[in-house]
Order: C-alpha cells, then sequence, then structure tokens
C-alpha cells in the first residue's frame, strides 16, 4: 500500500525466499550475515541452499563464484562496504571477469548505518562496482522495486549488485515490472530534471511537489538501475529541461552524478549540478539529521534546486 | 599401486609438456617459467591419471576441476592441455602475441579446459570451496583439484578457504602446494616465512601429507590415496625444485621469469628434447 513503511532488508529477504520455492538454483551465502539481511525464513526452508562462512567476505565472494560455476544462482547479502571495499579484487575478478552469475547486495548503503561511522558507511560503491565490466549496478527506491528488482536480478544472467538501506522506508509505487537499465519518469515538468536513484527519491518527490507549488515545473526520474544508465531517458531530459539535478545517497564523485554528467558532456551538454556527499569521510549521527547535514533530504534539495536554477 | 609402465608413461608425458612449456617461451620470448616447471610434474600426472576429464567435451557435467591459484604458472597447465587434446599444439605458438587465446594468466572464456580466472593470488581456493560445495549439493563425486605457490601463502583469503573447507567437510578439495621454496625476491621463507606448511594446513582441519613433488610415482600413489581422510580436504605439500628440468635454473629464483635469447631458448629445447628421448628409449626398454 503507498505510504506503508516496510523494512528493506525483510522485503529483500522474503522476495529471494519466495522465489527460492521455484527457483532450486537459488542458494544463499551468509559472511554472518543472512539473518540479518532478511534470510531467517530461508535458513528455515531451505538448509541445504544455505551457506554460513563467518566474517571473511573476500572469501565469500570467491565461494560464491565457485557456486557459480556449478549452475547455481548464489545470493550474497552484507554490510554494503564490505561487500564491496573489502573484496574488490574478488569481485572484479571472480564474479566479473568471469562472468559468473552471483547476486551481491550491499545492505544498509550510503550513510543508513548513520551512527556508526565512516568504517560502516558505503559512499563509493556505485563508484568502484560500475568499473567492473558487466556488472549491473541497481538500487532500488522503495518496497516495491526491491522486490521487483530482485526478480530482475535473479532472471539477469549475470553478475548484479544492489544496494539497498536499513531503516524503514514507505512504499512509494504501485508495482510494475522492472526492467533493467530503465529509470521512471515520476513527475513531468519542463525548468529542470532531477534524477534520483534508491534512497532519496522520497526526498526527491517532496522537493519536486514542493517546488511545483513555488512554481519551479520538475521533472523528477527515478532511476533504480544505475549502471547501465538510462541513456535514452538521460538525454530526453536535457533536452528537454537543459538542466539536470542528480541526487544520491553516494559521494558526489563516481556515482549517478557522474554517469549523468559523463553522458551529457558526451551526447547532450548541459549544466549538471550532483548532490550526494562530498568526498569526505562522512560525519556520524542520526540517520535523518545527517541526510539533511549533508542536504540530502527533501528540504536540501529544494533549496539546491533553486540556487542552481538562479 | 601404478605400474611401472604407467610411471614412465607420465615421465615422458611430463618431459613432452616441459617442451611445449619451451615452446612458448621460445614464441614469445618470455614467461613465469620456474613456477611452471616445478609444478609441471603434479600437473601433468593430475589431468593424465588422475582427472575424470574429456577434452572433446570439456564442458561435461561430471568432471573433475582444475584451478591453478598460481595462475603466473599458467605455462604448465597450457602444456599440459595441448598435450591432453583440449586445442591443437599450434595454439601454443601464439603464446605472448596479440588476442592470444592464452594470456599470461588463464582466461577460462578463451581456452577449453581452464575452469577459472587465476592470477590474482589466493583467489582458487576459495573459488574451489564454492566449486565443492555446489558439486556436492548436486550429489557429484567430482573432485577439485588446486594447485598454489608456497609464495601465495600469506594471501588471507587462503585462510579463509581453507577454513570454508574444513568446516563444509569438502574432501572433494585436492589441493597441492607448490612448495619450491622461491619467489621473485627470494626464499620464502625470508620473504615471509609460513612454515610449518603442514602444521598450518593440520591445524586449518586438513588432512596433510608431504611429498616430492617431482617425483611422479609419489605423486601418483598420493592422488591414488585421495581423501586421505574422509571428511577433510586434502593438502598435499609438494617439496619441488624451481624451474625443475632445465639445469641452468633448477633451483634459482631468478629463473622466476624468464626471458631468455634465441639461443638461450634453443638451447633449454634441446636440453628437454634430449631427456624427453631418454625417457622414450626407456618406456621402449621396458614396456
Amino acid at each position: 500500500m503507498i505510504g506503508e513503511y516496510l523494512d528493506p532488508r525483510k522485503e529483500f529477504g522474503k522476495a529471494v525466499t519466495e522465489l527460492a520455492k521455484a527457483n532450486e538454483k537459488i542458494v544463499v551465502l551468509s559472511a554472518d550475515s543472512g539473518k540479518s539481511s532478511g534470510f531467517g525464513d530461508f535458513v528455515k526452508q531451505y538448509p541445504d541452499r544455505y551457506f554460513e562462512c563467518g566474517i571473511m567476505e573476500q572469501g565469500v565472494i570467491g565461494v560464491a563464484s565457485g557456486l557459480a560455476t556449478t549452475g547455481k544462482i548464489p545470493v550474497f547479502c552484507a554490510i554494503a562496504p564490505f561487500v564491496t571495499a573489502r573484496p574488490f579484487e574478488m569481485f572484479r575478478n571472480d564474479l566479473g571477469y568471469m562472468k559468473q552469475n552471483v547476486k551481491v547486495v550491499g545492505r544498509n548503503c550510503g550513510i543508513s548505518y548513520s551512527d556508526l561511522g565512516a568504517t560502516h558507511h558505503s559512499l563509493e560503491d556505485f563508484a568502484i562496482i560500475r568499473m567492473i565490466p558487466g556488472v549491473v549496478v541497481l538500487a532500488p527506491q522503495d518496497p516495491t522495486e526491491i522486490r521487483t528488482a530482485v526478480r530482475a536480478m535473479i532472471e539477469h544472467e549475470g553478475p548484479v549488485y544492489m544496494r539497498i538501506g536499513n531503516p524503514k522506508i514507505p512504499v512509494l509505487f504501485d508495482e510494475q515490472p522492472f526492467v533493467i537499465g530503465k529509470g521512471r519518469i515520476i513527475r513531468e515538468g519542463t525548468d529542470v530534471t532531477i534524477i534520483s536513484t534508491g534512497s532519496t527519491t522520497k526526498a526527491a518527490m517532496e522537493a519536486a511537489d514542493s517546488l511545483l507549488k513555488q512554481g519551479v515545473s520538475v521533472r523528477l526520474i527515478g532511476m533504480p538501475t544505475v549502471c547501465p544508465i538510462d541513456e535514452e531517458l538521460v538525454i530526453e531530459s536535457a533536452l528537454k529541461t537543459k538542466r539536470i539535478i542528480t541526487v544520491e545517497e553516494h559521494y558526489t564523485d563516481g556515482g549517478l552524478g557522474t554517469l549523468v554528467s559523463e553522458l551529457c558532456s558526451t551526447k547532450c551538454p548541459v549544466r549538471v549540478k550532483r548532490l550526494g556527499i562530498p568526498k569526505t569521510y562522512a560525519s556520524s549521527g542520526p540517520y535523518d539529521e545527517l541526510l539533511a547535514y549533508y542536504s540530502l533530504d527533501a528540504k536540501g534539495i529544494e533549496k539546491s534546486t533553486l540556487e542552481f536554477l538562479k | 599401486m601404478t605400474d611401472f609402465n604407467e610411471i614412465a608413461f607420465l615421465e615422458l608425458t611430463a618431459s613432452k609438456c616441459r617442451e611445449n612449456v619451451i615452446r612458448m617461451i621460445k614464441a614469445s620470448e618470455h614467461g613465469h617459467i620456474g613456477g611452471a616447471l616445478s609444478c609441471l610434474d603434479i600437473v601433468t600426472a593430475v589431468y593424465f591419471h588422475a582427472m575424470n576429464i574429456d577434452p572433446a567435451d570439456p564442458k561435461k557435467e561430471d568432471r573433475d576441476r582444475f584451478i591453478l591459484s598460481a595462475g603466473h604458472k599458467c605455462l604448465a597447465q597450457y602444456a599440459v592441455l595441448a598435450e591432453k587434446g583440449y586445442f591443437p599444439k599450434s595454439i601454443l605458438d601464439t603464446y605472448g602475441s596479440l588476442h592470444s587465446k592464452m594470456p599470461g594468466h588463464p582466461d577460462m572464456h578463451k581456452l577449453p579446459g581452464v575452469e577459472a580466472n587465476t592470477g590474482a593470488l589466493g583467489h582458487g581456493l576459495s573459488i574451489a570451496c564454492g566449486m565443492a560445495l555446489g558439486l556436492r549439493n548436486e550429489h557429484s563425486d567430482a573432485k577439485i583439484y588446486v594447485v598454489m605457490g608456497d609464495g601465495e601463502l600469506p594471501e588471507g583469503s587462503n585462510w579463509e578457504a581453507a577454513s570454508v573447507a574444513s568446516h563444509y567437510h569438502l574432501d572433494n578439495i585436492v589441493l597441492f602446494v607448490d612448495n619450491n621454496g622461491l619467489q621473485i625476491s627470494g626464499k620464502v621463507e625470508e620473504v615471509m616465512n609460513m612454515t610449518p606448511i603442514d602444521e598450518r594446513f593440520k591445524a586449518f582441519g586438513w588432512a596433510v601429507k608431504n611429498i616430492d613433488g617431482n617425483d611422479m610415482r609419489e605423486i601418483v600413489d598420493t592422488l591414488d590415496s585421495i581423501p586421505l581422510e574422509k571428511g577433510k580436504p586434502t593438502a598435499i605439500i609438494a617439496h619441488t625444485v624451481k624451474c625443475k628440468g632445465l639445469a641452468e635454473g633448477e633451483g634459482n629464483a631468478a629463473f622466476h621469469y624468464w626471458s631468455p635469447s634465441r639461443e638461450e631458448a634453443e638451447a633449454a629445447e634441446e636440453e628437454i628434447k634430449k631427456r624427453t628421448l631418454a625417457l622414450e628409449q626407456k618406456s621402449g626398454e621396458k614396456i
């Protein structure tokens, strides 16, 4: 139901567990991370398809690769920096280079493990994983998209990285098929395009609505696939509004904003403003307050947009 | 115990594979020869004696797998795959050339018989663990053979994988540690002392055996006794000689990577061909 708040990890785990009923190839790997990734029911229902490895994320990526060579579809979920930055070379070689059908999910992404500090933040995962050829990078924006993205991720043949958050998030969208590489137009508008991905889309929607009341017509694009990016939609938006703002719970460097900038500078030069966390070790504290500090709440996005349009 | 004829055949085959190694180095004028020749007797025995494989059907479902964790020793694997008939030997002459199917570290998508893209050290055993779990889950009896260099033992990921293998009782994994004692900077024990290697693996829950890794009969007898202990992964600490089979390079860390002149490569070729000829004559007398 639209507006209902749900736990992204539970929704993710539930979606995988449901698919595992019909798809016996799905196996789950854990680095002491399975139960907190929503796999409590999976463990009970499919104990022979659940491999606990303890805290060894590098090893787990290799094990997942080996499992995939035997036809399994391994799903590995743990805290985002520990499945991306820590085992990056294993991700690159064992999954990317070997083209293995493994699904890695980074939970508690961005700064959503806010108070735990920079070791537990993941602000470069888009940047590093999107540089691995052949890896799809997903950032579903609400519980409905998490469910549909999980289905798309499992159906996709090849390595996928998906990031999900930590606190409960509201349902924003009615269910529709998730197409990898396609964004969605959430609001039509003519003055500026805001492109958001993952956790920031709710705030971007609120900002767009508030801006409209102030006479600013925002075209709002939700971009749950970061890589490969929906080139057609970005270029169409650039042509239509001439100005683009990107919003992401990620460094302003290397992620969605960089992808959009790269694309526009090559194919349709327009001004692009990138909202996100500056390249620093982010501070800690309550999640909402931290997002506001980095201007990633609705008010911050609204203010940044007005400044950009001056 | 395996009969004399087979041992003689395997020794002869290993010598032919050494010729293949030199053929590739001659073509490219360089290569990681030291480790390739130290593990070559093992790789030959694994492919020609132990593995359930079919070069005509390299992806057959119940096949045993071989992973060269020390991917830089790929000359050994390429030489053996060619000798086994996975691809024409003419491909050996492309080693080092543009778009070769045989890069300086193996690529499973380019060459039949290669099961993993290794080269970055410390990856092979984790991948082997995944294969072992997946195959066991499918009720397959297939084994996974891994060759690891002693120089890559300090990689922490190896010990992550060693834990997985014993925790899940993966007795379908057979690990050879190619313990030639030398790495690019010198003696392994001086670069980073990982001794006692056997005791380390034992402590991680493995069944362990020390062998002479250049003695074909010892290798074959060991392969015939796998798993050493039911329910435990097997680690064979294979004491080998770096660059085994090439007199000038034997036990010489400088031969970790070799860029010979044409004359040096031809001399090596000649030396190994003589060895092959002698083994052929020996086989002929005994068979």
